[in-house]
């Protein structure tokens, strides 16, 4: 029976000194933001309901980035080399394989597992070279620009993979011509196989269940043995290190998760919109995670989700008065990590809870909620 | 210019557990260690002395493997250390004490000891390892506690508590005492020779002559990166020469 | 005559690819290499040096004068950024990296805003020779010689000018050098000002030869930091020539056997393995044999 012990023990999991929140009343909480997320598709309708997909689905980049910078220390400005990877190479084997198949299982796994790969050899080369972070930042931002530009030069028939055309910068599919539709996500096996269509509220469903699972998912991680290392390891690698733990190759680990996440984004844009070009390596898709993770606190998943939601709503909505979008967008950053350099949410709770403990007892814990 | 005095350590008869045999390693222009030689036997406590920039920080760093030799041997029982990493080396039994306390601030104290503990303690054992640890390192109840709400005294506590958690052969101690208070100080004086006891070898960089005596070991002395004098803290403290390197003189 | 005409052309190419990678480097040297800050908002640096400089051309203003104004505009506003924003960052690498780069997204976007896709370029000057069937530039020659200049006016500065020695000890030691009477404030953000100022002048001589648009920067960036890291920290002037004369010299081969982009990525993965091999830069490597040597 579901006594209060039993979900207790099991929700302490999910809890610990790494997450904000552990009380009933956040757990409620909790319980209420993915009920009005079930219920979205009900409010709100149509074009509304496919742009904030268009956001939900942008919350494995950022959780991404948060898993890596925040917890274990790991700064990359390239996380969109390995959004936009994961999408290309989901649709090139997704219009390879869309006839034969008749399921996109393939093309999403091996979406997946490339750009891990390309991070697995990235990370050879950064962090048994035991590079300082500030030179694994910039080279990402090297090598996603890289894809760009190549990308952008592959406008030529001979380009293709199969029967996949780069499209240069006019976007993969696309060539003089004509257009090959990038296959939205069809999964299932043999007979059973369900087409998740970018516009429905089926796939809605989808993102927002992925999300849902992934960032309990990530958070239990945090809760664990693996997230009290990795967090050893941003304090202080060398003593870490001392301690018996190879850094370097849980770094690379790390660092495959958060190309992991970043990958699916990019599958999800392409799932979503049915469209990719270059510019999916390019400057937004790499500092707007960073924007959204600096701004809301990188040391936490709940104040990455918040804040990724909140400032995608905000950019949009100041893309509509003009294109001043961009400068609010860095000049929060800058303004936080002048002011509030641990996050705006995460400062606000920490005053909070100093606040509360005004008088209190000595001992109680920091953002008590 | 090096003078040693006739050996009163035992390195002789008990087999020796580290061998350091040439030992150099520059930064920049500034040899910090100069083909230095140094032999310690299994089981003993040894004290490194030496006025500032002698190297006594940078002969740990050696050894551990934070920092790469340029030239010369270390040798840990049977193995050639001298190019293993880091981790490497803490698996064959070497620990240490950072002078820099070598805590985890931002973790709870119970997660700073999980991080040595869980290499070497199963799963099941680990929840009593813990409960020893707290009430050894008079930390009890402080197990949720974020390591940067704790004293600074508890702080030096728990950052020797990590290091033996490791269940070290050689344990390597950068300026322990440093900012106790004198019965703090004796306190630590008083595990580490019990420690000892154990079989632990500890070896102990210190500035703090009365905890030196107080250990009642074997001295090395090391100036300019060379090991200038070595023998029992009696011969050492009156020794005119190891004064003079202290206090500096201007004739060489 | 081919073959002379041909090491000519692959020659030219490689001068020129040096200068490339001297002019981007040159201002990030003094920011990042002495000061030890990370300035991502280089490139904007650069762009905003590469704007008055147009402007000024064309408000008539000759061409040398209005590079120089470039350099000027680019000097002034990065003393604004170091007292507004850099300065709370010393000693923060990641948290400066993250800073400036919002900075460079907020810079790169109000120029997009104000002044719209660019201003009219500038006409390249001097015109050009012809070796061969081809025919030459001059101006990219004079690219090389003004890099080659500036690094020599650099290097003049920092070592017989009373800035120059107030300065390096400034960065060595900013508490003795305040005990010494040293106005440690005012030397940061004059530094950060010049390195400033000599990204405008790099970005103003580029002016001359590329398309002046907001993003232009952003390139100029990533390029800057590879070639100063590749150089290392031991001897700035030493390990900046060193690292250009490599990477450029494998970017020139590579684009000459396949293509451009090839090229770019031969060049960023020999950066990768020299860093591999030699963490402290060419530099800090020619510091170790030469120590090396002396001790024989």
């Amino acid at each position: 029976m579901l006594s209060y012990a039993r979900v207790d023990r099991w929700l302490s999991r999910f809890n610990g000194p790494q997450t904000i929140g552990h009380s009933a009343p956040f757990w409620g909480a909790v319980l209420f933001v993915i009920g009005l997320g079930i219920a979205v598709p009900y409010i709100v309708g149509g074009y509304d309901l496919v742009n904030f997909t268009g956001f939900v689905l942008m919350l494995f980049l950022a959780m991404g980035l948060c898993f890596i910078w925040g917890f274990c220390g790991i700064l990359s400005l390239g996380q969109g080399a390995f959004l936009g990877l994961g999408g290309y190479t989901y649709g090139v084997v997704g219009i390879n394989l869309i006839e034969a198949q008749g399921n996109t299982d393939v093309a999403l796994i091996a979406g997946l597992i490339v750009p891990v790969l390309l991070a697995a050899v990235l990370g050879y080369f950064m962090f048994y070279a035991r590079l300082k972070g500030v030179f694994v930042a910039i080279l990402m931002l090297v090598v996603t620009l890289l894809f760009q530009t190549f990308l952008n030069q592959t406008a030529g028939v001979q380009w293709h993979i199969g029967k996949a055309y780069l499209g240069g910068n006019n976007g993969l599919g696309r060539f003089s011509a004509g257009i090959t539709e990038l296959p939205s996500l069809k999964l299932g096996i043999g007979d059973l196989v369900y087409e998740f269509v970018g516009t429905s509220p089926a796939f809605y469903y989808l993102v927002f269940g992925l999300a849902a699972i992934t960032f309990l998912g990530l958070r239990m991680m945090v809760n664990s043995r693996i997230g009290y290392i990795m967090v050893a390891i941003r304090e202080d690698p060398d003593r870490t290190e001392a301690f018996g733990y190879d850094v370097r190759l849980i770094q690379l680990l790390v660092f495959c998760v958060g190309a992991l996440l970043a990958a699916f984004s990019g599958i999800l844009y392409v799932g979503w919109g049915g469209f990719i070009d270059p510019s999916a390596f390019g400057i937004y898709n790499n500092i707007l995670p960073v924007i959204w993770v600096a701004v809301g606190g990188r040391k936490s998943l709940e104040a990455t989700v918040v804040s990724t939601i909140f400032l995608l709503w905000l950019s949009q909505r100041l893309a509509i008065g003009g294109e001043y979008a961009f400068i609010v967008l860095g000049g929060i950053l800058v303004i936080v990590m002048m002011l509030a350099p641990e996050g705006v949410m995460t400062s606000m709770l920490d005053y909070w809870a100093r606040w509360r403990r005004r008088g209190a007892a000595s001992g109680r814990r920091t953002g008590d909620i | 210019m090096s003078a040693v005095v006739p050996s009163g350590t035992s390195a002789g008869s008990i087999a020796p557990i580290l061998e350091i045999a040439s030992l150099s390693k520059a930064f920049g222009g500034v040899r910090a260690i100069d083909e230095l030689d140094l032999t310690l036997g299994e089981g003993e406590i040894r004290c490194i002395i030496g006025p500032n920039g002698a190297g006594k920080s940078t002969l740990f760093q050696l050894i551990i493997g934070s920092v790469r030799a340029d030239s010369g041997i270390i040798r840990f029982r049977d193995h050639n250390i001298t190019r293993l990493h880091v981790f490497q080396r803490a698996h064959l039994g070497i620990a240490i004490k950072f002078q820099n306390l070598g805590v985890y601030q931002n973790l709870t104290v119970r997660h700073n000891l999980l991080v040595p503990l869980q290499h070497h303690y199963r799963s099941h054992e680990l929840e009593d390892a813990i409960g020893k640890m707290l009430v050894q390192l008079k930390l009890e109840g402080t197990e949720s506690l974020l390591v940067r709400d704790l004293a600074h005294g508890q702080k030096q506590w728990l950052a020797i508590g990590m290091a033996l958690a490791m269940k070290p052969a050689l344990l390597l101690l950068d300026e322990p005492t440093a900012g106790m208070s004198p019965d703090e100080t004796r306190a630590t004086g008083e595990i580490v020779q019990a420690l000892n006891r154990e079989g632990v070898t500890i070896l102990v960089i210190e500035h703090d002559m009365a905890f030196v005596r107080q250990l009642r070991a074997p001295v090395t002395v090391l100036h300019y990166g060379k090991v200038f004098a070595e023998g029992p803290f009696r011969e050492i403290e009156g020794h005119a020469d190891v004064r003079r390197i202290y206090l500096g003189s201007s004739r060489r | 005559m081919e073959v002379l005409s041909f090491i000519f052309s692959l020659l030219y190419q490689y001068a020129d690819s040096i200068a490339l990678l001297l002019l981007s480097s040159v201002g990030l040297i003094i920011i990042f290499g002495m000061m030890g800050v990370i300035n991502m908002a280089h490139g904007e640096l650069m762009m905003i040096g590469a704007y008055v400089t147009a402007w000024s051309y064309h408000a008539g203003v000759p061409t040398g004068f209005a590079i120089i104004m470039g350099g000027i505009g680019a000097g002034c506003v990065g003393i604004l950024i170091e007292r507004l924003i850099v300065r709370r960052f010393y000693g923060q690498l990641l948290a400066s990296l993250v800073a400036t780069w919002g900075l460079s997204l907020v810079l790169s976007q109000s120029f997009l805003l104000l002044f719209g896709p660019g201003p009219k370029g500038v006409p390249t000057p001097f015109g050009s020779f012809t070796v061969g069937q081809l025919s030459y530039s001059y101006y990219r020659l004079v690219m090389l010689a003004s890099a080659l200049a500036m690094i020599l006016g650099v290097w003049a500065l920092f070592t017989f000018t009373r800035f120059g020695v107030q300065a390096r000890s400034t960065m060595e030691n900013p508490e003795v050098a305040r005990a010494l009477g040293i106005n440690t404030s005012a030397i940061y953000a004059l530094t950060f000002g010049f390195g400033s100022m000599l990204a405008g002048l790099a970005g103003g001589i580029f002016a001359l030869t590329a398309l002046i648009e907001p993003n232009f920067g952003q390139s100029y960036t990533v390029v800057a930091f590879i070639t100063v890291v590749v150089g290392g920290g031991a001897d700035f002037v030493s390990g900046l020539f060193a690292s250009a004369l490599i990477l450029a010299g494998v970017k020139t081969i590579i684009i000459n056997q396949v293509n451009i982009l090839l090229g770019q990525v031969a060049m960023m993965v020999t950066a990768l393995i020299i860093i591999r091999l030699m963490p402290t830069g060419l530099s800090g490597y020619f510091e170790r044999i030469r120590l090396r040597v002396g001790r024989r």
